[in-house]
């Protein structure tokens, strides 16, 4: 079975495979990428039927794979000569995606062209859901948004109805753009869509398809979190379970919302690690470019807020070099402790801030500036008059920098005292680190996230079925032969010296 | 309908006259007319007006138990009034109330120390700069976390308040200042004298800093001075159980590895 694979993938790429082969005459008349367009998913077609007959997810994957590299090439042409050669007469859905994709008229000429090739009695599922979700992406593409909305609203309520396990790929997709629509009609449509969306996890988690669990909860954050309601999407998060064993690009997704809403509601730490499993987790290909960088920009923005300074090789990396220029400028006012640079930073990217939806968690970091500030001062001098705190950190008044500076002493950001009566700080000894308790903490840290990485690697082996049984029998080979030298030792015609190498393994 | 205008009369007439517990039970008995008139609830069934009207009475109950310090009634008033907040239909006539009601939620959350849900509800506003009502909290919380708590006692004063039903959490806030500045002060500094210890928590006499020094632990007042007892942290038991923890940890995923 397995060794079937690679011969298949050659097979849809070619388009060699059964009835694509016995159409290629007609279609050879054809400019070439539209023939190769056709012999695609005409290959998705074989593809997709061996992982209904054989529930092997890994074939649907592969055809939800070049769907990307096929979007460029879809024309309505050719997914009206698809759905024409493919479904019966007659057939309701095959006219109404000819209805969208405005090519009902050439129905019957297409027809004619093609009355030799057989046509399949009955329409499988997979295949339908397919070409569906094709004709989704080339409205995306086409910026057919209403369209698109409309459609795939339909789509939604028949993928919704079908209860097959070999769907569930392509249903997730489906369910994907079915949100992007609605987001990208805006408000009012975005918000209509949650009843939806929920009533399908629900099914979703009772049949216990995965794939589809985990991109509705995604989705679900998404749409929640698009109109800030952060309240209803931390409720989600505590009431649902996300599945584990989901696709790593739904994780990290998944960690992202985690992160944000984290964020949201001061659990700076917890929203660290979920931003870091996030970009840690994401593709790294170019088309996960955009997510990178809101990923990267929202975790700078934690790590600022929980007092650490990201790492300045984070700002070279070519890709993100250029999204995160604000978030530079942020960083290195906050890192010097200057409140001017700051509001400076703040006030000429205020626009960039904004767009990213992270201007009121900037807008925390002027706790963060001053602090900073109070550090550096409390590092340089040994003794500073409250004056000068006042005067250097831009505050108004030297009562109010009196009280910061105590709050910054109870926070423990810097070891000081303070002297009411002569109006000055005066910093501690500085205390050797690797007294202290922190260098353990680190190693900890380190030490438990190679832990974890080790166990998830073991977790994400995979093993060919059945696999088990043939070593089952052979360990039952090995146990009969241990026993037969066992007995053989014992009946005394093997010296013990040579018996000994085989019994270490025991 | 007619009834519930006429409560809805009553209710300003003795919102006006500053009797809030009558408005208190007139409010429940609106609260029955309106769920008479299906209003408690935005939907497109019931005509605008009607609504209009039922969001108004709800925001005077808002107020009115505000005035009545019951802090879980104004809770639940607002939460109430989240649907007819987010419906667009309404949103065409916004109440002028909006903002004072959103406001004092976020200062009610903020004499709770609730900062997480603070933010979680300001995240809902957008441009909440513009307005005094919203701006008020949003700039306490700033400056409660910075610390500059001078700021805070100064915009406590009436004249600074933005309305009436605000200066009503001033008592609250004032007092946990006062607990924040405390504590702070325990740790930085060593000695301090009351002259100065009563202008530092906004206190008005030497003798109610006497009585404050009292109600804290571990606090002592010598020649009037204030001497703070400075309790120095024992890590080290703490973290010899700390580092056993972990190393049978990591044997045991050592075990499950090897």
């Amino acid at each position: 079975m397995r060794d079937d694979g690679p011969r298949d993938a050659k097979q849809a790429v070619t388009g060699d495979s059964g009835d694509g082969g016995e159409k290629k005459d007609d279609e050879k008349k054809e400019e070439d990428p539209v023939v190769a367009a056709v012999n695609e998913i005409k290959g998705a077609q074989t593809l997709l039927e061996r992982a209904a007959t054989l529930f092997d997810a890994r074939y649907t994957l592969r055809v939800l794979r070049s769907i990307s590299s096929l979007r460029r090439k879809i024309t309505p042409e050719i997914l009206a000569q698809i759905v024409n050669d493919y479904y019966p007469t007659g057939q309701e859905s095959a006219e109404y995606i000819l209805s969208t994709i405005g090519q009902s008229d050439s129905r019957m000429e297409i027809d004619n062209n093609n009355d030799g090739s057989k046509r399949p009695t009955e329409v499988l599922p997979e295949y339908d859901v397919y070409l569906h979700l094709l004709v989704q992406v080339f409205l995306l593409d086409q910026k057919e948004y209403q369209r698109g909305a409309e459609f795939s609203t339909k789509l939604v309520e028949k993928v919704h109805k079908l209860n097959r396990r070999t769907l569930d790929a392509l249903a997730s997709k489906v369910y994907f753009y079915y949100a992007r629509f609605h987001e990208l009609l805006g408000c009012p449509h975005l918000v209509s869509i949650r009843p939806q969306l929920l009533a399908s996890l629900r099914t979703a988690t009772l049949r216990k398809d995965i794939d589809l669990q985990a991109t509705l909860i995604t989705l679900l954050l998404r749409n929640y979190l698009a109109t800030s309601d952060v309240q209803q999407a931390e409720q989600l998060v505590q009431k649902t379970k996300f599945p584990e064993s989901a696709p790593n690009n739904l994780i990290a997704r998944c960690n992202y919302y985690l992160g944000k809403i984290k964020a949201i509601q001061l659990e700076y730490t917890g929203a660290l690690q979920e931003l870091t499993s996030a970009t840690r987790k994401a593709p790294q290909s170019a088309a996960a470019v955009g997510f990178l960088q809101a990923a990267h920009k929202l975790k700078i923005v934690v790590e600022l807020l929980m007092g650490d300074i990201p790492d300045r090789s984070i700002f070279r990396e070519p890709r993100l070099a250029k999204a995160l220029h604000p978030y530079f400028l942020l960083v290195r006012a906050v890192r010097v402790g200057e409140l001017d640079a700051f509001f400076e930073a703040l006030n000429t990217n205020a626009a960039v801030f904004k767009k990213d939806g992270l201007y009121s968690l900037v807008m925390r970091l002027r706790q963060n500036v001053i602090k900073t500030g109070i550090r550096m001062m409390s590092l340089t001098y040994s003794r500073i008059s409250l004056r000068d705190i006042c005067v250097r950190l831009g505050l108004e008044s030297e009562e109010s920098a009196e009280y910061v500076v105590a709050k910054a002493i109870r926070d423990g950001v810097i070891d000081a005292t303070i002297n009411h009566e002569k109006g000055y700080m005066q910093s501690k000894e500085n205390i050797d680190v690797y007294a202290t308790q922190l260098p353990q903490e680190q190693f900890h840290e380190r030490i438990a996230f190679c832990m974890a990485l080790h166990n998830d690697s073991v977790k994400a082996m995979r093993f060919p079925m059945n696999q088990h049984r043939l070593e089952l029998k052979n360990a039952q080979e090995a146990r009969e032969r241990e026993r037969e030298l066992a007995k053989e030792i014992q009946d005394g015609e093997i010296d013990e010296d040579e018996a000994g190498g085989d019994f270490e393994g025991l | 309908m007619a009834d519930v205008r006429q409560l809805h009369q009553s209710l300003q007439a003795s919102v006006q006259a500053r009797d809030y517990t009558t408005a208190a039970q007139t409010m429940s008995q609106l609260k029955l007319a309106l769920l008479e008139h299906n209003a408690l609830i935005p939907s497109s069934e019931v005509p605008i007006k009607v609504l209009e009207a039922a969001r108004e009475i709800l925001e005077t109950g808002a107020l009115v138990s505000i005035h009545l310090h019951d802090h879980e009634a104004f809770s639940r008033y607002y939460a109430q009034l989240q649907p007819f907040y987010a419906d667009s239909e309404l949103n065409k006539s916004p109440s002028r109330n909006q903002n004072k009601i959103i406001g004092l939620y976020l200062l009610l959350l903020l004499t709770k120390q609730d900062i997480s849900e603070f933010h979680t509800v300001l995240e809902l506003l957008e441009g909440y700069d513009d307005d005094v009502h919203v701006r008020y909290p949003v700039m306490l919380e700033r400056w409660l976390m910075e610390g500059s708590y001078d700021k805070v006692w100064q915009a406590t004063k009436s004249s600074h308040v933005p309305s009436d039903e605000y200066g009503l959490f001033t008592e609250t806030l004032i007092e946990s200042i006062r607990d924040e500045i405390a504590t702070c002060s325990e740790k930085a500094y060593p000695s301090l004298p009351i002259q100065n210890a009563k202008q530092l928590l906004f206190l008005d006499s030497e003798g109610a800093v006497v009585k404050f020094v009292q109600s804290r632990n571990g606090w002592e007042v010598k020649d009037s001075v204030i001497y703070f007892s400075q309790e120095e942290a024992d890590n080290t038991a703490l973290s010899s159980l700390n580092v056993i923890d972990n190393t049978i940890r990591y044997a045991q995923e050592l075990e499950t590895i090897v």
